[in-house]
């Protein structure tokens, strides 16, 4: 039976050079070790020109930032030393208290909420024969709408007086609600709307990943007399596991740098339940030009998400090395 | 048998099941482009039937002050360069990082440096970006975003597509090489009809983020290289949404590219596992 | 050049010719668009807004009359202080001419980003029609502050404050004759129209943003003789929010949205402040003025030709205090000399009150006197330029230092919170003054604080 792909592969780099070589020492070998050295290379280099061009001078820019403060006039910059006193002011912002509270919640279901829905929806699509092509077309939907168009559009539909939503459920007999309104509903109004905008996302990640499981497996697995949901549990889940942390860890990335859906549906209120870090981040850094404190809360945001994301992967190695 | 009845519920359960989501998710993006054949009065006070109108589409694209159509061929130059850019960039770097004798250490790092490079805020990026390219004399130019935008979507293709090269398995590697097979070949005939559904995925997604992103392109841009959602954003005034425009805007900016992606998706797949060497 | 013999000179007829041309050339009354040297293009930034068609319009105007050319770079709002930024911080700018919101105007003083209008041209004279905006065309660099001691650094492009409007067909109904002046008018009449949930007497913008609950909040707080500074003008910065009239204001405008306003007033924006008016669901609103075209507009509105315009209410002994949320042109630092002047050029012919007259005919709101004493202001289309015209003397200029979106986002906060019934009157404002207060001295302006309300 085949092992499973992903741990295989991840070891496969290393055991594959050497014992073709020392097997068999012909004139192909030599042009082939050639051939991996350059392309080893050459395949890689695209990326890393682009990268190392691109993004690593404004890295290091946006973190020596973090150490000053930034103040202009006549036309020219000046940069003050403030050592360490950038990172301590955030203790004391509310608004960054506030916004890495909702920020969690909010990473939290909304992400655990598109992976779940995105899941379930692949799975269905996956199965199903007729029609997927079509199904695969709607669910797309959602992200194809600009993020703007979708903060405007939800912001009309839940709107307390003439919202589509409040007079839906008006026809059912329940009160208007006033959902991006009222502390206790704006954040999962948010929450939804976002639902509603990435799980695309996550579908499309899982469909591709199960379209590309091999089929050897499932037979095996029927053969041995597995019922639907075991196969679910024991076969699907842990050979999408790479899949399912990779979409993972940008949709949370991703759920940290939510912007556009906040600043039209809520602008952070009422009072501070939506406000999340990013458009924390947008005010002191942007509206209010405070540009080294703004480099200090964006380092110290990166350094957390990390922090979330290490800890998520290595519980997943080790619940996936107990298995 | 009791085992087929079983599965003609199961698909029946299925298909209700997509059916009641496909529902969920398409009301609103009808609604919207719907939206753009109503008079704002009528969008605004909440009426369910409504007469429509061709004004907001005119205006989108006909009006002095739109350059609707210009933003609109902006975009797909961007789009479809940025996509072919960053996934043959991030499908090689992946190859060759996961597949090529690399040391663990720079395996790490290299994708390690990616993820966070994504944490960073597009904003804070795009201004260090304008400085860069403007001393450069590349600002307002289509080639200063299309450069932005595949660095943008680097990360996550790359290690999207790490998931999916890895999902090939060696021995069928192993096999072509001992067949004679050089990388080009090996590439071409083995590898990519393999990750063709992971590569159509990533296409879509890379193609979509790039369609859809305003922070830099808007600081990138001027009025001849504007895209559409800095067109679209416009109708976001200071105090008033011109909502009837936008949701004009955003039908002629949904339709079209779900096109795109129909034949797009159809046309990879298709054309990756012509040549399948099994 | 002669069609015969190439190398043989000027005949003499030509030099007769010449002399002849130049003479008439010389003798001839000039037009003023040509006497000026022809300007090279520039290039202006603006945003996109009701307003910004009529000003197109007056820019191809320009165009027509005097040849020269003028590119307009119109972006989104959202974007559009960060775009401006980033070309006056470049080496070399992308824009000359930037149009400014009153939200940063000052941050482009203060950074000495724009170049006064007075060193590129000693020549340029401020029309004395043209309204100065409590003074935010000028700026002291020394003193840093914006008084006429200072030089021209900008000219008005779109003179925005807020103006009460109300539905002139219900007063008919209700037989209230004239608008209200005074706050206490304006409880009284609010209350008459109030018949919820079908119509709310007044619909106030009590929503945490940008610069929403606080831009309503404005003209209630300096029309009770309040303020949130002691006086800028004079660079004292000391925190009066929370004085007695600032108690008063607070008070007022709970007051008058718990009995005589809309009950989600907590989440209302400004868009639904103005969604409320234009279906009918609200009796007075204090909006800014630009919202006016929406209002008469058949594909927006259901109250076409009903609603009237006032000046925004006061209390007895004060003025009306409308806060401003304009636009003014200046001129960028860092783009070379001759398309500096150029720039003067167009600002200079914008203030005429032929370009003026031009501008509000094309539906814009005109930054000149002259224009509100034309007999344009008559007309019924044009209903709101008498009101306007007399609070514009009154409106006033809330921050007059770069920090302001610091104060701002804490006055959201507060006021927001306070609407909502999260805090008290007394606790918030206690609160913001506290705050704010910080601000001001982690800033180092000179500055103190009230002792707490009780």
């Amino acid at each position: 039976m085949e092992p499973i792909a992903g741990t295989a592969a991840h070891a496969a780099p290393f055991a594959a050079g050497q014992p073709a070589l020392a097997k068999r020492p012909a004139a192909g070998d030599f042009d082939r070790g050639f051939d991996e050295r350059v392309w080893r290379w050459a395949a890689l280099s695209p990326a890393l020109v682009l990268l190392l061009t691109l993004s690593v001078l404004p890295l290091i820019n946006l973190f020596i930032t973090s150490f000053f403060t930034v103040t202009w006039s006549g036309g020219h910059s000046s940069l003050a030393p403030a050592g360490l006193s950038n990172y301590r002011a955030l203790a004391g912002d509310t608004l960054f208290r506030a916004g890495l509270l909702n920020t969690i919640l909010f990473a939290a279901f909304a992400v655990g909420g598109q992976m779940l829905c995105g899941f379930v929806l692949a799975l269905l699509c996956n199965q199903v024969t007729r029609g997927r092509v079509l199904y695969r077309t709607i669910f797309i939907l959602p992200i194809l709408v600009p993020g703007i168009v979708v903060g405007a559009i939800w912001k009309l539909l839940l709107n307390f007086d003439f919202g589509l939503v409040n007079q839906a459920i008006g026809l059912i007999g329940f009160d208007p609600v006033n959902w991006l309104g009222s502390a206790s509903t704006a954040l999962a109004s948010v929450i939804f709307v976002d639902i509603w905008h990435w799980t695309p996302f996550c579908f499309l990640l899982f469909l591709a990943g199960l379209q590309s499981l091999p089929l050897d497996v499932y037979e095996a697995a029927r053969i041995d007399g597995a019922s639907a949901w075991q196969e679910l549990v024991y076969v699907t889940l842990p050979m999408m596991l790479p899949t399912i942390m990779v979409t993972f860890a940008f949709r949370l990335v991703l759920a940290f740098k939510v912007f556009d859906e906040v600043y039209l549906l809520t602008g952070g209120g009422p009072g501070t339940s939506t406000q999340v870090v990013s458009y924390t981040l947008y005010q002191r850094f942007f509206r209010e030009d405070q540009t080294g404190y703004g480099s200090a809360m964006s380092i110290a945001v990166i350094f957390m998400t990390c922090l979330l994301l290490v800890a998520a992967f290595s519980s997943r190695r080790q619940t996936g090395a107990a298995r | 048998m009791s085992a087929g009845a079983r599965g003609a519920s199961r698909s029946w359960l299925a298909h209700a099941a997509l059916v009641g989501a496909a529902a969920c998710v398409a009301v609103p993006v009808i609604w919207v482009v719907l939206a753009g054949f109503r008079t704002q009065i009528s969008l605004l006070s909440g009426a369910f039937w409504f007469t429509p109108v061709l004004k907001n589409f005119r205006e989108v694209l006909f009006s002095k002050t739109s350059d609707f159509l210009l933003n609109y061929l902006n975009s797909l130059i961007v789009g479809a360069l940025s996509t072919l850019i960053c996934l043959v960039a991030a499908t090689l770097a992946a190859w060759s990082l996961h597949r090529m004798p690399w040391p663990r250490w720079f395996l790490h790092i290299f994708l390690g440096w990616a993820l966070v490079f994504h944490m960073f805020p597009p904003l804070a990026l795009a201004s260090a970006w304008f400085t860069i390219m403007r001393s450069i004399g590349l600002d307002n130019t289509l080639t200063a975003v299309i450069l932005a935008h595949t660095v943008l979507n680097l990360p996550m293709a790359l290690w999207l597509m790490g998931v999916f090269v890895r999902d090939v398995p060696v021995e069928l590697e192993e096999a072509a090489r001992l067949d004679g097979a050089t990388t080009p070949v090996l590439l071409r005939r083995v590898v990519l009809p393999l990750i063709a559904p992971g590569l159509a995925a990533t296409s879509i997604l890379t193609f979509v983020f790039s369609w859809n992103e305003f922070g830099v392109a808007l600081t990138l841009t001027m009025k001849q290289t504007a895209t559409v959602p800095v067109a679209i954003a416009k109708f976001a005034q200071d105090y008033e949404i011109l909502y009837t425009q936008m949701a004009a805007a955003a039908a002629l900016s949904i339709l079209p590219a779900l096109v795109l992606l129909i034949i797009g998706q159809r046309y990879i797949v298709a054309g990756l596992t012509q040549g399948a060497v099994k | 050049m002669p069609a015969n013999g190439a190398g043989r000179g000027v005949t003499r007829r030509q030099v007769v010719a010449g002399g002849g041309v130049a003479a008439f050339g010389l003798l001839a009354p000039r037009r003023p668009a040509e006497a000026a040297a022809k300007a090279v293009p520039i290039t202006v930034v603006i945003n996109q807004s009701p307003w910004f068609d009529s000003f197109r319009k007056v820019v191809e105007l320009y165009e027509k009359d005097t040849g020269n050319e003028v590119e307009l770079d119109v972006n989104p709002f959202a974007g559009s202080l960060e775009k401006q930024r980033n070309s006056v911080r470049a080496a070399q700018g992308q824009y000359d001419l930037l149009v400014m919101n009153s939200g940063w105007f000052a941050e482009m003083y203060f950074g000495g980003f724009l170049e006064a209008i007075s060193d590129i041209d000693p020549a340029f004279k401020l029309d004395p029609d043209i309204y100065t905006l409590d003074n935010t065309v000028y700026f002291d660099a020394a003193k840093k502050t914006m008084t006429p001691s200072g030089k021209l650094m900008s000219v008005p492009i779109a003179p925005l404050i807020p103006l009460t409007y109300y539905r002139g067909d219900l007063y008919k109904e209700a037989g209230l004759v004239k608008a209200p002046e005074t706050f206490a008018e304006l409880e009284a009449n609010a209350k008459r129209l109030n018949k919820p949930p079908r119509r709310y007497g007044i619909v106030q913008r009590g929503a945490r943003g940008p610069a929403s609950v606080s831009y309503d909040f404005y003209p209630y707080l300096y029309g009770f003789g309040g303020g949130v500074f002691k006086n800028q003008a004079a660079g004292d910065y000391s925190v009066t929010l929370n004085n007695e009239a600032g108690h008063t204001a607070l008070d007022y405008y709970l007051r008058l949205a718990k009995e005589a306003g809309h009950p989600q007033t907590a989440s209302l924006e400004q868009a639904e402040v103005i969604q409320n008016m234009v279906t009918g669901k609200a009796g007075h609103i204090i909006v800014v003025v630009s919202a006016w075209s929406q209002m008469d507009d058949p594909d927006k509105s259901l109250v076409v030709d009903k609603v009237e315009f006032a000046v925004p209410p006061h209390a007895p002994g004060f003025s009306p205090g409308p806060g401003l949320g304009h636009w003014l042109g200046g001129i960028a630092r860092n783009v070379p000399d001759d398309r500096k002047r150029a720039a003067v050029e167009f600002l200079r012919w914008f203030q005429t009150a032929d370009a003026q007259l031009a501008y509000a005919k094309a539906g814009g709101i005109p930054v000149s006197a002259a224009t509100y004493r034309d007999p344009i202001s008559q007309e019924r289309k044009f209903r709101w330029m008498k009101p306007l015209s007399e609070a514009l003397p009154h409106a006033v200029n809330i921050y007059q230092f770069p920090e302001a979106s610091e104060v701002i986002s804490i006055l959201e906060l507060g006021l927001n919170q306070a609407v909502a019934g999260n805090l008290t009157a007394v606790a918030a404002l206690n609160s913001m003054a506290g705050q704010i207060h910080d601000v001001m001295s982690k800033h180092g302006y000179k500055t103190g604080v009230e002792p707490p309300l009780r």
